[in-house]
């Protein structure tokens, strides 16, 4: 008991460490920008709540009227046996970073605690995290709900078990990484914990693609089917937690308290139960073996011939060794290279799976600048990825090596030249490749598909240049997780602009299409004036944005 | 080969560094020290160009490092006190990429690389990547790269730090051999001892403030008593006092 106290203890500790810097890091920062976008991000979740109470008002007044007939308590189940997935990857992701990434394990376990203490304060910490994001979440539907059904006592069971139903999913994650921590080196933690999130969200997806109802047929056939709940029986099931915290929670929605407060005790007897085990445990499995001296990997170098030595045709030896150290940091490190895997991967799960049907309605269009340009979509969609992720993230790939340039003799804009090259070379040869495979396969006439290749590669060079231009308006070097190396700022005004290039350079060629049709003009003297604007349009924002992240950089003291 | 004019670096009210006045010649092993704080970093970031001063003037090798910071950076040599490199590339690729960033031709490069990698005995983990080198090792690999282009004016923050004896002795040895080539060393350091041993001359940044300069001689003069160690020395310039530390611990106990 002491124990599980003082862990409950380390828990709330570590908590208000995390909301202090949290507020340290926004309201008290005493930086402009970061208070007004604390201020922006708080208005925006305060708009959200408001358009989801909005739409929870109509529902409510909708089902009211319509008596729709959903047995509610398997809903809930299966909303909550839902959640629980969530709850195992965000739980596995949490525990490792914990034991693997976070650097304050040290200083915890240097502290007059039981290990066992110190692990169950990480599991309070991330059954608070949890509690907070589902009322994040959900607590304006509550409050509507309450209040239309004149019930205060929704909002009350449903925190409850917010709280309470993370509990044994969070426990049992934490003692299997314990466990899994044991044969993972610290150094190797990154790494697997992205290739463990990538199989999941690809596994995901082509398990949705291949057993979810909804995708097997297309279009009107799909609409035509009855609205029915997925049938995994199971999910309110009398001896799982998903089953009572649904009976709890459909219970409260109906105004039975007694059954309501009954489930979520039962709820709580056993989370209580799990939680003093796992404690217990956990501090024994810690005990038990840790694995983390493991001696540094040697390598084994290739052939002279077959290194990269630094030069690449046409380029400078500055720009080259930029280029080549980028490739090799992105190609190395697994969280980098899965910025160029799952573009890819993404691609093949929604083009190929459906690749037969998708070839055959492109090729009834029969040659010409139409099907040239459907040919281009797969293209289109590779280049969104690889522009954003590999263009944004050039900059501030430099991290907290970037002194190494700025001690360097050279100026930002051939700094930022180096870092054009190595984010538009791969991007434009991963685009070329999609787009002449696309267009081969369609086969819309060798001038249009020569045409429509070039337009795909000019605007890789442009956009993805334009990427960086924005990533380094808005570059991070004090990122430790590669996933926080790109500004949110950034990346949705990457989007925008991307969505705004596209767009403009396919309305021109539509443009072409018409104005060909309605002047008689050649059809490919338009077209040809249609991707030339586009193409010089495109440059010429992109060395704008060039400009500018230059600028912007020039500014910053690199140090 | 180094003067700074009343250089100075303000950030909002805080003063890091105020009214700095150095001249260094070439061939000098110049110590620079302070306590943590006293604006050390700062001011070596303001002579590589990494910061930029708010006032005042510095020239590295006769170059103004605000009016032509690349001319500037090709004489300087720089090594940060925690080194934060490219932890995928091996400490072979990384002195090739700093060298190509440094514009050496990639034979010179690669002939240098091989002698600087024998000389800080890396040269059987000069293809392993970096992350998994001790602190020591990278400090070596920063050095290596500091030296790869051949600088005129070597700056280092801490150097010392996380190395074992062996490798403390050799960095030394290292800094003396490129001092007796006309090179300028500049370091900072927090321990006395070396910067006692070393260099030919010193110089003590209290609160942003040059409050000493001068060879150990000098400085012994300036607080009036021979003999005295430079800890003392030190101890006596920056106001550090041993009742008041005394006086907390006891604070403490009670």
């Amino acid at each position: 008991m002491p124990r599980l106290m003082s862990g409950i203890d380390v828990g709330l500790l570590l908590w208000r460490a995390q909301f202090r810097m949290f507020i340290n890091q926004t309201l008290r920062s005493r930086k402009p920008g970061r208070i007004v976008g604390t201020i922006v991000g708080a208005a925006i979740i305060v708009l959200a709540w408001a358009w989801e109470a909005l739409i929870t008002g109509v529902a409510v007044a909708a089902a009211h009227r319509f008596h729709a007939q959903i047995e509610v308590a398997h809903l809930l189940s299966l909303a909550f046996l839902g959640y629980t997935a969530v709850l195992v990857f965000s739980s596995l992701v949490f525990s490792l970073n914990a034991l693997l990434l976070n650097p304050d394990l040290d200083l915890l376990l240097a502290a007059p605690r039981p290990v066992a203490s110190i692990l169950a304060g990480r599991m309070v910490l991330q059954v608070l995290r949890l509690f907070l994001l589902s009322l994040l979440f959900t607590a304006p539907a509550l409050v509507v709900l309450a209040f239309a059904n004149h019930n205060p006592l929704i909002p009350i069971v449903f925190s409850a078990l917010y709280l309470l139903y993370p509990v044994f999913v969070v426990v049992i994650i934490s003692l299997m990484s314990l466990l899994l921590v044991r044969f993972i080196p610290a150094g190797r933690g990154r790494e697997i914990l992205t290739l463990f999130g990538v199989a999941l969200a690809v596994g995901i997806n082509v398990l949705n693609f291949l057993l979810n109802p909804a995708l097997r047929d297309s279009g009107f056939a799909r609409r035509s089917l009855p609205l029915s709940l997925p049938d995994i029986p199971g999910a309110s099931a009398p001896w799982l937690p998903s089953g009572w915290a649904g009976r709890s929670a459909a219970a409260a929605l109906g105004g039975d308290w007694l059954t309501a407060i009954g489930w979520a005790f039962v709820l709580l007897a056993v989370s209580a139960v799990i939680f003093t085990v796992g404690t217990a445990l956990s501090g024994r499995l810690y005990l038990a073996g840790w694995i983390q001296a493991v001696p540094p990997r040697r390598r084994k170098v290739a052939a002279r011939g077959r290194r990269l030595r630094g030069a690449i045709p046409l380029l400078s030896p500055v720009l080259a060794s930029i280029v080549i150290k980028d490739w090799r940091m992105r190609t190395r490190d697994l969280a980098q290279l899965v910025r160029f895997a799952m573009p890819v991967v993404f691609l093949f799960v929604i083009f190929g799976l459906r690749f037969p049907r998708l070839l055959s309605s492109v090729q009834g269009l029969g040659a010409g600048p139409a099907a040239a340009m459907l040919g281009l979509v797969p293209a289109w969609v590779l280049l969104f990825s690889l522009s954003l992720s590999l263009g944004l993230s050039a900059v501030s790939l430099e991290g907290q090596s970037i002194w190494v340039y700025a001690a360097s003799p050279n100026t930002t804009l051939r700094f930022l030249e180096g870092k054009c090259w190595s984010a538009v070379l791969p991007t434009g040869v991963f685009v070329a490749l999609v787009a002449l495979v696309g267009e081969s396969l369609i086969r819309p006439g060798w001038i249009w598909a020569a045409t429509a290749v070039l337009l795909v590669v000019a605007q890789a060079a442009s956009v993805t240049t334009l990427m960086v231009g924005i990533g380094a308006v808005f570059a991070r070097f004090d990122w430790t997780d590669a996933r926080r190396m790109m500004h949110p700022a950034g990346v949705f005004i990457g989007m925008a602009l991307f969505a705004i290039i596209t767009g403009a350079s396919a309305l021109l060629l539509a443009i072409s299409l018409a104005l060909a049709g309605a002047t008689h003009f050649p059809l490919i003297t338009t077209w040809l004036a249609a991707v030339t604007i586009s193409v010089g349009g495109g440059v010429a924002v992109a060395a704008l944005g060039l400009l500018v992240g230059n600028d912007h950089l020039r500014g910053l003291e690199l140090g | 080969m180094l003067s700074t004019r009343l250089l100075t670096k303000r950030y909002g009210s805080l003063t890091a560094v105020e009214d700095l006045d150095l001249e260094i010649s070439a061939g000098e092993l110049f110590g620079f020290l302070g306590p943590n704080g006293a604006g050390k970093t700062t001011t070596i970031k303001m002579l590589v160009g990494l910061l930029r001063p708010t006032s005042g003037t510095a020239q590295v090798a006769g170059i103004d490092i605000m009016a032509e910071p690349e001319k500037a950076k090709a004489r300087i040599g720089y090594v940060p006190d925690a080194a934060t490199l490219y932890d995928k590339l091996s400490g072979r690729e990384f002195l090739e990429f700093s060298g190509d960033l440094y514009h050496v031709e990639p034979r010179l490069r690669d002939r240098r690389i091989g002698a600087l990698l024998k000389l800080f005995d890396l040269e059987q983990r000069g293809n392993d990547f970096l992350s998994g080198y001790s602190r020591g090792m990278r400090q070596k690999v920063s050095l290596a790269a500091a030296l790869l282009h051949d600088p005129q004016v070597l700056f280092l923050d801490e150097p010392t730090v996380g190395l074992d004896p062996q490798s403390a002795r050799q960095m030394k040895d290292i800094l003396q051999d490129v001092c007796k080539e006309g090179k300028t060393v500049f370091f900072s350091t927090h321990i006395l001892e070396i910067a006692e041993r070393m260099c030919t001359r010193l110089a003590i940044i209290n609160h942003g403030r040059l409050v000493a300069i001068g060879s150990l001689q000098d400085l012994r003069h300036m607080v009036g008593q021979d003999g005295q160690s430079l800890e003392q020395i030190f101890l006596e310039l920056t106001g550090s006092r041993e009742e008041d530390v005394s006086a907390v611990l006891r604070g403490l106990e009670s």
